[in-house]
């Protein structure tokens, strides 16, 4: 696994695990249930993972299997029934709204399927968003370097409606990255794109791991989406079930079919 | 499906109702106040005249502010009735003002209802009060009080108490009165008074006001009346009671009931404007985010006049429910404001209210008109898209302007500045113009509201954006991003505000314009006045005492003198010319102010001009006293804010004075008296006459100037009430846009805006539409009021524009308060809101 290969570790608060990995999030027993009685849904059934620092981890699992409720949860969105939520070495189970909103602005970076930006700024002003919400001035060089990679230079004062929608995501991954977070969550970051913008967002999301050292976790349906990615998590009704490392396109295929029976 | 509909929306439905149900309940409360207040005057009038069946008294008389002024009749008349066969009692009443002092000594009454006084009527059914605790007065010196008054002003049976005729004369109370079951008729203040003291204190010797006659029940009251009327004198009639309660009754339509009802009609009208664009805008957000359930009704075969019908049965139903709250809410605030009105000293008989069909009617049908009307357009608007074109979009409203809506404004703004700017061309007329303008400015301004809409947020969120950070640029920016629909939420405030301005630029001008003459003119250095506007005047006596006083130079005592010309009133002032002369500069232009001899009349250019008169013509004034005299102009001159277009000789007057009494004598002190040492020696003097209040010449001038703000106070708080319901509409478009984006506002949360400042932005993208509604209204109605005072003053001659800069500021602070308010709701919900949820919605 290319664990930190280059020098550039974004997130130094990242705690060494007692296992001695460097881990930038991970859940011990996370458990999330939906309802009560007779409508209760476990979307999250006891679930312990750790995403390395410097490394792209896909989730994959049949619909309804829990993968956007375990993203959601890792990334402060929700929070759980029961078990532990860390980023880093910050428990969010235990922070408030506001603590939690912090850590989202500031460790943590979201890509969603759509709908990702805001309608009334410029694709540059939606990629420092998260930094100009914190009242932060954004590291230019860093953010050149973003800009730079997602090919956007053109098209940053245009507003998301004069973006096609690969452009769209491009942004939104840009908007991800650019404040150097402990972790990026992209909940099928590529649903809705066609294969050749897919296929740019992917290699961009694949380029920052390698060159930036980021951490990525992305949730996807498609196993050559899933091939991008050093290992694969398998979730079926909120349990891990399977993973795979180093994954090929064809390996993926085959364990779901696997898990299909 | 439509009722369905309704229910799915209804938080959004509510708040459009919201500013059905509160320009209904204003209409409503209006129009059953008015008929609760005709009818209970009617009641009192009514009530006051039961006992009377024939009432004779002067035939002329001339209309005051006070009420009609009638001159007395000769005391025989009394005994010439008594002896007609059918009449049972005949009683010489002796009627006029006297004020009641408290035991504090401050006067009781006397700012609105009349301060009566008269002699006590033995015959129990003509009296309309009646003893309720002590006994009638019998000889000088005893009287009998209302007992509102003697509760007012802590006065107890076998008090000594002062009153004011308008000498101040001590009583003895030996009883209280009552009129039917209340302690006062109608909050007027009574003084009863032995006969001989009243002649001596009230009226004149030999005379009597009118004759008040009962008959013994053998006749009609109308045959008694036409018996009667064969032994009164010349320039007397005789008149019914029945015929005297509806007199009275008209004479109060026509005056305070008159003017109380338009009032409040013309804020019943303003609610309701404000109330119908609040509603249009509503309905043209929530057809638009229907736009794609009524496109796909209609690709699914759906035809537009069925689309259109739905949305036209749901503003009925919205607008029927509302209207009828509205009512129920109006009976309400009817009951309210009639409390109100019985906190003020107007306490009137009858419980409850007056009700009758027609003002609900009419109430509840422009409730729904106002709602159909207002959901009608934004309907047909979205009736006319093609379906495809509503399936594909994907933004809920197009935001573009059409440019012949911007042609239009512009073309119609310009002409109506070239008309309010170009109306002071010449002189008859110019009001007129300066009107017409005015209201295309207005036209121009409601229709380049989406023109102006997004600049004008712009450069209002500009400081915002600048100060608040990302939150205040996205605020700003959400302002702008819709300019229709800022404009509709902008647009009730740019009303409210307008009216505000337009009658604030009125005021101040006014104020300003009468400071200015009076300050110009007005030489002397104290000013003794009476108090409150029905109180009985001052003292002839004071004057004399005060310019006995060595520290006083100079005393005019004035008098108002009612009379008309060709049967239109006028209200000339009497005094002495040569103090007047002396005291004021009035501007003389012709002939010799302070040698204006009896006999001749000082009149104002202004009054020459419109009545083509000239030095030595002859002009011939009616008294209310049936008698007439022709005067010769002596004078002209310039300024007519202080003492009206006519000036006389007080000689000239006293004969035909019904109650003698001044209004204010002005004080002029000899040299080296110290304004200090002036007022205590006048005060003095006032003291021993009832107590006046003394002014300098500064406090004098700022209250006649002030009045006009004073009136405007009223004019003030009534809109509040317009301002109110365009918040609600404010809110009611913030909350839908908050609905709209609501996806927009979980990406903000989800990638770490707090709930806080989620909630500022929303405040301050309210504040910014609230102050680009305000600034706009202000700024058309600072122009409207500046064109209207500019054509006043070709056509008047005295008025100059003055910036109501205070009340502006005022306004625009309060508006950015009100912008806030509008948001707590709206913010709340946005801060409420489920990130997960929003992000996850389709
Ligand atoms: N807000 C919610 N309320 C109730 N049930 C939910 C909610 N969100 C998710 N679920 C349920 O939790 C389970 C997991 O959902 P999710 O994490 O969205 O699955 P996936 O993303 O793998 O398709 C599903 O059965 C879903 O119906
Ligand atoms: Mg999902």
């Amino acid at each position: 696994m290319p664990l930190a290969t280059t020098t550039q570790t974004p997130d130094r608060s990242a705690a060494p695990h007692p296992g001695g990995r460097a881990v930038a999030a991970r859940t011990v027993d996370a458990v999330k249930v939906y309802g009560t009685g007779g409508t209760e849904v476990r979307a999250l059934d006891g679930v312990s993972v750790e995403v390395p620092i410097g490394t792209f981890t896909a989730v994959m699992g049949p619909s309804g299997s829990g993968k956007s409720t375990l993203l959601h949860c890792l990334a402060g969105l929700d929070t759980l029934t029961s078990g532990h939520v860390f980023v880093g070495d910050q428990e969010l189970g235990s922070l408030s709204d506001r603590e939690l909103t912090r850590v989202r602005r500031e460790r943590i970076g979201f890509v969603f399927q759509a709908f990702n930006l805001l309608p009334t700024l410029s694709a540059r002003e939606n990629i420092t968003l998260p930094m100009d919400l914190a009242r932060q001035k954004p590291d230019a060089q860093w953010l050149e370097k973003v800009i730079a990679t997602v090919g956007l230079e053109q098209r940053l004062h245009h507003r998301p409606s004069e973006l096609s929608g690969g452009q769209q995501q491009r942004v939104a991954v840009a908007r991800a990255l650019a404040s150097k977070p402990a972790v990026v969550f992209a909940d099928e970051p590529t649903g809705n794109l066609d294969r050749r913008s897919g296929t740019e967002v992917l290699s961009f999301l694949r380029e920052a791991v390698d060159r930036f050292g980021q951490t990525v976790v992305m949730v996807t349906h498609d196993p050559v989406a899933a091939a991008y990615a050093d290992s694969v998590l398998f979730l079926a009704d909120g349990r891990i079930v399977d993973e795979l490392v180093e994954p090929t396109a064809s390996a993926v295929l085959d364990r779901m079919k696997a898990l299909g029976d | 499906m439509t009722l369905q509909g309704l229910w799915a929306r209804k938080r959004r439905v509510i708040g459009t109702a919201t500013a059905v149900v509160l320009g209904v309940a204003f209409l409503s409360a209006t129009l059953v106040l008015g008929d609760t207040l005709d009818s209970s005057f009617g009641a009192v009038f009514r009530q006051a005249n039961a006992g009377t069946d024939v009432v004779v008294r002067s035939a002329t008389s001339i209309n005051t502010d006070g009420g009609r002024q009638r001159a007395n009749l000769d005391a025989s008349v009394v005994d010439d009735v008594a002896e007609v066969p059918g009449v049972a009692v005949a009683v010489g009443e002796i009627a006029g003002t006297a004020q009641i002092l408290g035991s504090d000594g401050s006067p009781i009454g006397g700012q609105g209802p009349p301060t009566d006084a008269g002699a006590w009527i033995d015959d129990p059914q003509i009296n309309p009060y009646h003893v309720t605790s002590g006994r009638a007065p019998e000889r000088a010196g005893e009287a009998v009080i209302d007992a509102k008054s003697a509760s007012d002003g802590g006065i107890a049976v076998g008090d000594t108490a002062t009153i004011r005729t308008p000498d101040p004369v001590e009583v003895t109370v030996v009883g209280l009165v009552g009129f039917g079951e209340k302690t006062s008729l109608a909050g007027a203040t009574y003084v009863g008074l032995a006969p001989d003291q009243a002649v001596e204190l009230l009226g004149k010797a030999g005379q009597v006001s009118d004759v008040r006659v009962r008959g013994d029940g053998t006749t009609s009251d109308e045959a008694l009346r036409d018996a009667v009327a064969e032994v009164v004198p010349q320039k007397a009639e005789a008149i019914t009671g029945a015929e005297l309660t509806a007199e009275q009754e008209k004479d109060l339509q026509g005056d305070f009931l008159g003017f109380l009802k338009y009032f409040l009609l013309a804020f019943a009208g303003v609610a309701l404007v404000v109330a119908t664009f609040s509603i249009a805008n509503t309905f043209t957000i929530l057809s638009a985010q229907r736009g794609r359930e009524s496109a796909l009704m209609r690709a699914i075969g759906a035809g537009r006049g069925q689309v259109l019908g739905i949305a036209l049965i749901e503003a009925v139903v919205i607008g029927a429910i509302a209207s009828a709250i509205g009512l129920a809410a109006g009976l309400g605030l009817a009951l309210g404001l009639k409390a109100l009105l019985a906190g003020f000293g107007l306490d009137l008989p009858g419980n409850g209210l007056v009700v009758e069909a027609s003002p609900m009617i009419i109430s509840f049908v422009i409730g729904l008109g106002a709602t159909l009307v207002a959901a009608t357009m934004p309907a047909i608007r979205s009736s006319r898209i093609a379906p495809i074109e509503a399936l594909r979009d994907a933004a809920a409203e197009s935001t573009a302007v059409s440019k012949i809506r911007a042609a239009a404004g512009l073309l119609i703004g310009v002409a109506g500045v070239l008309v309010v700017v170009t109306a002071t061309r010449t002189d008859d007329g110019a009001m007129v113009r300066a009107g017409l303008g005015s209201l295309l400015v207005f036209v121009a301004a409601v229709t380049l509201g989406p023109v102006l809409a997004r600049p004008a947020a712009a450069v209002v969120g500009a400081p915002v954006a600048g100060t608040r950070g990302l939150v205040g640029q996205l605020a700003r920016r959400n302002a702008m991003r819709n300019p229709r629909r800022t404009a509709g939420a902008a647009l009730a405030l740019v009303i409210g505000a307008a009216v505000v301005a337009l009658f604030a630029t009125f005021g101040s001008s006014l104020s300003r314009s009468i400071d200015d003459t009076v300050s110009k003119s007005f030489g002397g250095d104290l000013v003794v006045m009476q108090d409150g506007f029905s109180s009985s005047g001052l003292s002839p006596q004071l004057a004399r005492s005060i310019d006995e006083l060595p520290e006083v130079s100079e005393t005019v005592a004035l008098s108002n003198v009612v009379a008309t010309v060709d049967g239109a009133e006028v209200y000339p002032t009497a005094g002495d010319p040569k103090a007047m002369a002396n005291l004021l500069d009035l501007d003389v232009q012709q002939g010799d102010l302070g040698g204006l001899p009896p006999g001749e009349v000082a009149i104002t250019q202004k009054y020459a001009e419109a009545h083509g008169l000239g030095m030595g013509d002859d002009l011939t004034l009616a008294f209310a006293d049936g008698e007439s005299t022709t005067f010769e102009v002596g004078a002209v001159f310039g300024v007519g804010e202080l003492l009206g277009d006519m000036v006389v000789n007080q000689s000239d007057w006293t004969p035909h004075e019904l109650r003698p009494g001044n209004v204010a004598v002005l004080v002029g002190l000899a040299d080296g008296v110290s304004l200090e040492q002036g007022r205590t020696a006048v005060e003095q003097v006032a003291e021993a006459h009832g107590g006046p209040k003394v002014e300098d010449r500064d406090q004098y001038i700022d209250r006649v100037a002030g009045q006009v703000n004073q009136l405007l106070t009223l004019v003030y708080g009534l809109l509040v009430l317009a301002i109110l319901i365009a918040l609600i509409g404010l809110a009611n478009t913030l909350s839908l846009s908050i609905h709209e984006r609501s996806r927009e506002l979980g990406l903000l949360r989800a990638v770490g805006l707090t709930r806080g400042k989620l909630r500022s932005m929303v405040r301050w993208e309210s504040v910014i539409t609230a102050v680009v509604g305000t600034v706009v209204g202000l700024g058309v109605g600072t122009f409207l009021g500046w064109g209207l005072v500019r054509a006043l003053a070709t056509q008047e001659g005295f008025v100059t524009f003055e910036l109501p800069a205070p009340t502006l500021a005022v306004v625009l602070v309060l508006s950015i308060g009100a912008g806030v308010l509008a948001a707590v709701r709206p913010a709340h919900r946005a801060a409420k809101l489920d990130v997960l949820a929003a992000i996850a919605e389709p």
